[in-house]
């Protein structure tokens, strides 16, 4: 078997983003099985709009960020899958040239599902700690009956059972097409480009060219990036709102998600930019490339894409607010008005310039350290 | 000129620890053909990587011009790099994901050469300018890098087994680029090759062998890259 379970459990990213959905789906999950159990004790019309306030955001929340992170986790797998193909696409060709079928190869892939049950299964458990705090917040004025924590073997089946399957599966699927190429491409590890057929002189300098071809070589670390200051962007600016509209633990919560979600992202997504690159990093500077233009051809083109990705963020996290205080709890006396908040919207912007820089620095200082050795020692 | 003087290198630790070079000493004029011979492990590609800056020695001094390198600090010797020094090696290692023109690009952008269309047609790929580097033949690719090399106007070039990955027809058709453009330009040529033949086509032969020089010979009798046995 050419992927090995220590192949699965490098996959952190994929458990963490795993283990993050699951423990926001199975804390309002199980918190709406358990509502939904009491909606005959239910006496009043004021306690009914706070019961289907509370069902409405159950299934928003696990409909926005199970939805939401499940795609990031899905594209994430495609991204392991192409990656662990192309560093090891010598190994796969051996074993379709000694007669291998595509199928065969393909379904040690499966082992990728178990990284998905590590951080759903972690994510399952870890809500279960929280619940306690989390049932007493959500209820805290007492408007609905007492709530009693209960199991739902139903969402630990479509929580951590069923995610585990069908990422195995996806992951056989998404490299059965990816094998689908000639052996020999394989061995000898040709890249597939696609050129421009202009046959003019091109006006960029090399760096430039160079900042662009990396970029369209791996458009999926683009989306991460994007993606990593999204969560950056909405969720820190969502959890300051969050003390306000709920308590100060979902704020955390949220808070800390964020923070995990994001670094765990620019930290894949950056570590595989320069070990994909550190070939073509030091064939520039035994060229007489300074270190300052191998970073700018290397690093700096995802700088638009983390931009924007706070910029949709920051939209995002006030369209989600505007959309539970206007819709969700229209009607529900005590629930503060909702402005997009400025000064916090600043002062995130301020601390993503100077993380994202700063992390951005601190790997450009690492690219230092590749060794020229790197070129010659193949 | 270069001036090399005592130099040497060791590797690995403790038990395992070998002198890669042991005391190599020699002068190379400008504009000379130098072809470093020997077998497998004879140091002749540590010398090499130590005398062009990619390495450094653990003993010796390597001097152009009588700057010294072993003085430099990072910051100076990639400025050395940039404005002195081109590496052919024998895997090519062209820039997968940009077209030949591109590739060549990389070179010629270090010196600001804006005229280096003309090292892509000397070469014999105008006609491929737009192609990437995996839809050319091993002996097209190692073109594209001697066009890469020599667009950046080099003061030394260095070539690691240039043709070691080529079959005969390919090999001598690259070897005779190669030869004629130094003659035209002039520069400063070092090639670490195993292939004796090929010795025959430069101005000096250093043998090597247990990283020491166990001869120098003046080549009288210069060939062409279609005289020589291969």
């Amino acid at each position: 078997m050419i992927v090995s379970i220590k192949d699965s459990v490098k996959l952190f990213g994929i458990s963490i983003m795993t283990c993050c959905a699951v423990t926001v789906c199975n804390l309002f999950l199980n918190y709406y099985l358990d509502l939904t159990a009491i909606a005959d004790l239910i006496d009043n019309p004021y306690a009914q709009m706070f019961y289907d306030a509370h069902i409405m955001t159950a299934k928003v929340v696990c409909a926005v960020s199970g939805g939401c992170l499940a795609i990031t986790t899905v594209v994430m797998l495609f991204f392991y899958i192409k990656h662990y193909i192309d560093i090891h696409s010598k190994e796969i060709g051996i074993l379709k040239a000694l007669g291998y079928s595509d199928f065969k190869i393909a379904k040690g892939f499966s082992v990728f599902g178990l990284s998905v049950f590590i951080g759903c299964m972690t994510g399952y458990l870890l809500s279960f700690l929280l619940m306690p705090q989390f049932y007493e917040l959500q209820n805290k004025d007492g408007y609905l009956p007492e709530l009693s924590i209960r199991f739902h073997w139903i969402l630990f089946v479509l929580l951590v059972i069923i995610p585990t399957v069908v990422f195995a599966m996806i992951a056989v699927c998404k490299s059965l097409l990816k094998l689908r190429q000639p052996c020999v491409n394989l061995l000898k590890g040709i890249v597939k480009t696609k050129g421009k057929s202009r046959n003019t002189r091109d006006k960029k300098t090399f760096v430039g060219e160079m900042r662009s071809s990396v970029l369209r070589s791996r458009k999926t670390l683009v989306f991460f990036i994007a993606f990593s200051s999204f969560c950056f962007s909405a969720m820190i600016q969502m959890s300051a709102s969050m003390k306000d509209l709920s308590s100060e633990m979902m704020g955390l919560m949220i808070f800390v998600i964020g923070v995990v979600l994001a670094f765990t992202t620019l930290y894949i997504a950056v570590s595989t930019v320069i070990r994909s690159n550190q070939k073509n990093i030091a064939m520039m500077r035994v060229f007489g490339y300074k270190n300052e233009e191998c970073k700018r051809s290397v690093l700096d083109g995802y700088r638009p894409a983390a931009y924007i990705g706070f910029v949709i963020g920051s939209v995002y996290q006030y369209g989600l607010l505007r959309v539970m205080v206007d819709i969700v709890f229209a009607g529900v006396e005590g629930v503060p008005k909702y402005k997009f908040d400025f000064p916090v919207c600043f002062i995130t912007l301020g601390v993503f310039i100077v993380v994202y820089e700063g992390i951005m620095f601190a790997y450009g200082q690492a690219m230092k350290r590749i060794p020229l050795k790197q070129i010659m020692s193949e | 000129m270069i001036e090399i003087k005592d130099l040497t290198k060791f590797y690995g630790k403790g038990e395992s620890r070998f002198k890669a070079l042991d005391g190599v000493s020699v002068s190379i004029e400008d504009g000379e053909f130098i072809v470093i011979l020997g077998a497998s492990g004879s140091g002749k590609s540590t010398f090499l990587n130590v005398i062009s800056g990619l390495e450094t020695s653990d003993g010796g001094t390597v001097a152009y011009d009588g700057q010294q390198l072993d003085k430099m600090s990072e910051k100076e010797l990639t400025k050395f790099r940039r404005d002195n020094t081109a590496y052919i090696f024998q895997q090519y290692y062209l820039l997968p994901h940009l077209n030949v023109e591109k590739n060549v690009r990389m070179g010629a952008d270090l010196d600001n050469n804006k005229d280096y269309l003309k090292f892509i047609e000397a070469v014999g790929l105008s006609e491929k300018r737009k192609k990437f580097p995996a839809e050319l033949s091993g002996g097209e690719q190692q073109r594209v890098a001697i066009a890469r090399a020599l667009a950046k106007n080099p003061k030394v070039l260095f070539l690691d087994e240039p043709t070691g990955a080529l079959d005969e027809k390919t090999g001598r058709q690259v070897l005779d680029y190669i030869i004629k453009l130094q003659q035209e330009q002039g520069f400063m040529m070092i090639m670490v090759t195993h292939n004796s033949n090929i010795a025959e086509t430069s101005d000096r032969i250093i043998k090597m062998n247990s990283g020491k020089i166990v001869s120098i010979t003046e080549n009288t009798d210069k060939k062409t890259a279609y005289e020589i046995g291969w």
